[in-house]
C-alpha cells in the first residue's frame, strides 16, 4: 500500500497532470461557452420578432414572385401551372428565424464524443508521461532500488494511472452533463428526459471512461516499452499523420469501400454511439425521389471494443515483459 | 568479522552494436561489516555494472552475489530495506522540491516521514529543502542523492562517486559524514576516482580492472605489496653526497643518483643505512623511505598510467572474442 500512497502523490504533484487537466476543462469549457453564446430561450419578444421576419420575407418573396411571374409563365408554356407557383405563407415559419434554443437530450448524446475524445487525450499524454518521465529522469532506476519487484512497481503505476484518470473521466463527465443541463434549462428545454434517456446517457458515458482509460493504458504501454515519453507521443503523431491522414488519402484514391471503416475516429464515434452506419457511394448507386441508395456497412460497438482490447492487451502485455527482461542501464 | 557483501565469479556481457562485450569476467568482492571499503576501477572496468546487478537493475550471467547473507537477486525484496544506495548520478525529477523527493520515497519505503528532516540536516540540505531540485548545483544533487540513500538508515550503503561535484569542503563534509556513519556501524562500499581520498577514508579496497579483481585487501597490505623498498638519503653537502655513493659501491647497496639525492635499493631498513654512513664520518640531511600511494598503484595494475603520445580508449571492457561483428 506504501507504493500505491506514493504513485497516487506523484500523479497529481506533477506539473504537466495539473496543466493537461486544466486544458483539457478549459477546452470543455470554451465549447460550453460556444453552445451558450449561441443558444437562446424563446421569449415573447423573439418570438414576435421571428413572427415579423417571417411575414417580412414572405413578402418579399411573393413581391418578388410577381414581377417575374409573367415572364415564367411565357417560357414554361403548358407546364406553367406546376413550374410557375408562388411561395405560400405556411413556408416561412417563425421558428426558422428565432435564435436556436439548447436542446439538452438532443445535443447531450451528440456532444458526448467532443468530451471523451479531449479526455483520452488528456489520458494518453498522462498515462505516457507518467511512466516515460521516470524513466528518462532517471527516477524509476532511484525507485526500483527501493522497491525492486518490477512487476509490481509498473503494475502498481499503471492502476494509478487508470486510478486518476477514472477519477478525472467521471468528474468531466458530470461537469459536461451538469454545465449542458444548465444550458437546457436557461438557454434551451430540457424536455423530453425520462429515466430511459438518463440510464442511455449514464452507459455511454461509462464507454466514454472505458475510452479514457483505453488511451490511458495505450499511453502508458507505448511510453513503457520505449522507456520514454517520446515513444509515445511519437506513435500517436504516426499514427494521426501516417495511419489516419494518409491512409484516408489512400484508401480513397484507391476507391476502397467503406474507407472510413479503417480510421479510429470512426471507431471511437462507434464505441460512444454503439453503432454507426456507413455507405459506399463509390459503386453502384441508385436515387429516386427520397434520396439515394448506397450499400451499407454497419459498424458495431462490440466488434470496435474487441479490437480495441486485443491492442491495449498486445502493447501491455510487451510492456510488462520488457520490463521484466530488459536491464535498467 | 561477518561478511555484508559477497561477490563470486560474476559474469556479465552486454550485447552490443559492435558484438558482445564482457563486462564482468568473474569479479570477485568481499565486504566486511562496519567496513568503509573502497571500490575503484578505470572507466568502463565494470564498476557500475557491478553495483546495478548488486541492486538487481541488471541481471548477471553467471556467478554468485550475497547482501547480509542473503541471495541476491533472489531475496533483494526482503534485502532492500537495509540497503541505501545511489549508482552514477543523481537522478531525481527535476520540477519536484527536493523535500517531495525524499518525501515520495519515504512513502515508497513506508518509512517514517521524520526521516525527511533527518537526512536533510545530514547533508547540509535542510535550508534548501523546499526549492525544486532543478535549481540545485550538481554538487546539491550529490548531497540530496546521499540524503536519499540514507534515508533507510541502511546497514549496507553503496555510493558511486558521492564526491562528485562537491566543492573542497563539501568534499571533506562527505569524508567526515562517511568516518561518522562507519563509526555508527554503518558498511559502506564507496566507488570513487578521486584515490587520495579513498586512501585517507578506506579501511579496504577493492580495484577491478577489465571485469576481474586486480587487488583487494586492506588499502595499507595493498599498498605494502606494490611498495619499492626505496630509501631516499639526502646530504647538506655535494661531496657528501659523492663519498656516501662510493660507501655504497663498497657495501654492495644498489643506488641511484638523482638531482642531488641518492635512491638506495634492497635495504630492509632505513637504519642500516644511517649506521654504515655514520661510521664513515657521513650524516644524512633526509632519510624516507619512497612511498607509494593508492594513486599509482591503481595506475599500475589497471594498466591506465598516461603514455606520453597515446591516447587510452574509455571503455575498457573486452570484446568477446569469435562474436559476430
Amino acid at each position: 500500500m506504501s507504493l500505491v500512497r506514493a504513485e497516487r502523490r506523484r500523479f497529481i504533484k506533477r506539473r504537466l497532470t495539473i496543466w493537461m487537466v486544466v486544458i483539457g476543462v478549459l477546452i470543455l469549457g470554451a465549447v460550453i461557452t460556444g453552445f451558450a453564446l449561441t443558444h437562446e430561450k424563446p421569449t415573447a419578444a423573439t418570438l414576435a420578432a421571428a413572427e415579423a421576419a417571417a411575414e417580412r420575407d414572405y413578402k418579399e418573396q411573393t413581391l418578388m414572385f410577381e414581377r417575374y411571374k409573367a415572364e415564367c409563365e411565357a417560357n414554361a408554356g403548358t407546364d406553367a401551372a406546376m413550374k410557375c407557383q408562388g411561395p405560400e405563407r405556411e413556408w416561412f415559419k417563425a421558428e426558422h428565424y428565432m435564435p436556436p434554443q439548447f436542446n439538452f437530450k438532443e445535443m447531450f448524446g451528440e456532444t458526448l464524443i467532443v468530451w471523451a475524445a479531449i479526455t483520452a487525450m488528456v489520458g494518453f499524454v498522462l498515462g505516457a508521461t507518467f511512466v516515460g518521465a521516470e524513466w528518462s529522469s532517471g527516477s524509476m532506476m532511484n525507485l526500483l532500488t527501493w522497491r525492486p519487484r518490477r512487476m509490481n512497481v509498473l503494475g502498481t503505476k499503471l492502476g494509478v494511472a487508470l486510478g486518476w484518470m477514472t477519477v478525472v473521466g467521471v468528474v468531466t463527465f458530470g461537469l459536461w452533463g451538469g454545465a449542458q443541463y444548465i444550458l437546457g434549462k436557461t438557454s434551451g428545454t430540457t424536455a423530453g428526459m425520462t429515466p430511459g434517456t438518463w440510464q442511455s446517457f449514464g452507459l455511454t458515458g461509462l464507454r466514454g471512461v472505458a475510452m479514457i482509460l483505453a488511451f490511458t493504458a495505450l499511453g502508458f504501454g507505448l511510453a513503457s516499452l520505449g522507456r520514454h515519453t517520446a515513444l509515445a507521443l511519437g506513435v500517436a503523431i504516426a499514427v494521426v499523420i501516417v495511419g489516419q491522414i494518409g491512409l484516408a488519402i489512400v484508401l480513397q484514391m484507391a476507391n476502397v469501400k467503406f474507407a472510413e471503416a479503417y480510421l479510429i475516429p470512426v471507431h471511437m464515434y462507434t464505441w460512444l454511439n454503439k453503432e454507426v452506419t456507413l455507405q459506399d457511394f463509390s459503386g453502384q448507386v441508385t436515387c429516386d425521389q427520397n434520396g439515394c441508395d448506397a450499400p451499407e456497412l454497419i459498424l458495431r460497438y462490440t466488434s470496435t471494443g474487441y479490437v480495441a482490447l486485443g491492442v491495449i492487451a498486445v502493447v501491455l502485455a510487451l510492456a510488462f515483459v520488457s520490463m521484466r527482461k530488459r536491464d535498467v542501464a | 568479522m561477518t561478511s555484508v557483501l559477497e561477490i563470486n565469479g560474476l559474469r556479465k556481457t552486454y550485447r552490443a552494436r559492435g558484438g558482445p562485450r564482457r563486462a564482468l569476467d568473474g569479479f570477485d568482492m568481499h565486504v566486511d561489516a562496519g567496513q568503509v571499503h573502497g571500490f575503484l576501477g578505470p572507466n568502463g572496468s565494470g564498476k557500475t555494472t557491478t553495483l546495478r546487478t548488486l541492486l538487481g537493475l541488471i541481471r548477471a550471467d553467471a556467478g554468485e552475489m550475497r547482501i547480509l547473507g542473503q541471495p541476491i537477486p533472489d531475496a533483494l525484496p526482503q534485502v532492500v530495506a537495509h540497503v541505501g544506495a545511489i549508482v552514477e548520478s543523481p537522478q531525481f525529477f527535476g520540477n519536484f522540491t527536493a523535500r517531495d523527493t525524499l518525501s515520495l520515497l519515504c512513502d515508497a519505503g513506508n518509512l517514517p516521514q521524520t526521516r525527511v528532516d533527518w537526512a536533510f540536516e545530514l547533508v547540509g540540505l535542510r535550508e534548501r529543502a523546499q526549492d525544486k531540485v532543478k535549481t540545485y548545483s550538481l554538487g546539491m544533487k550529490q548531497r540530496l542523492a546521499v540524503a536519499s540513500a540514507l534515508l533507510k538508515q541502511p546497514k549496507l550503503l553503496i555510493l558511486d562517486e558521492p564526491a562528485n561535484g562537491l566543492d573542497p569542503g563539501g568534499i571533506r563534509e562527505m569524508r567526515e559524514m562517511m568516518a561518522t556513519l562507519s563509526a555508527g556501524g554503518m558498511t559502506v562500499v564507496l566507488s570513487s576516482h578521486i584515490l587520495s581520498e579513498i586512501e585517507i577514508i578506506c579501511d579496504n579496497v577493492t580495484i577491478i580492472s577489465l571485469g576481474r579483481r586486480v587487488a583487494s585487501g586492506p588499502v595499507s597490505e595493498v599498498l605494502a605489496a606494490y611498495s619499492t623498498g626505496q630509501v631516499k638519503v639526502a646530504f647538506e653537502a655535494q661531496t657528501d653526497l659523492t663519498a656516501a655513493a662510493q660507501v655504497f659501491t663498497g657495501a654492495g647497496i644498489a643506488f641511484q643518483q638523482t638531482n642531488g639525492h641518492l635512491v638506495v635499493s634492497g635495504v630492509d631498513k632505513p637504519a642500516t643505512i644511517s649506521r654504515l654512513l655514520a661510521e664513515r664520518q657521513l650524516y644524512v640531511s633526509e632519510l624516507t623511505p619512497v612511498g607509494v600511494d593508492l594513486e599509482s598503484v591503481f595506475l599500475e595494475l589497471t594498466g591506465t598510467a598516461p603514455v606520453p603520445g597515446q591516447h587510452r580508449s574509455v571503455d575498457d571492457s573486452v570484446k568477446v572474442e569469435g562474436a559476430q561483428s
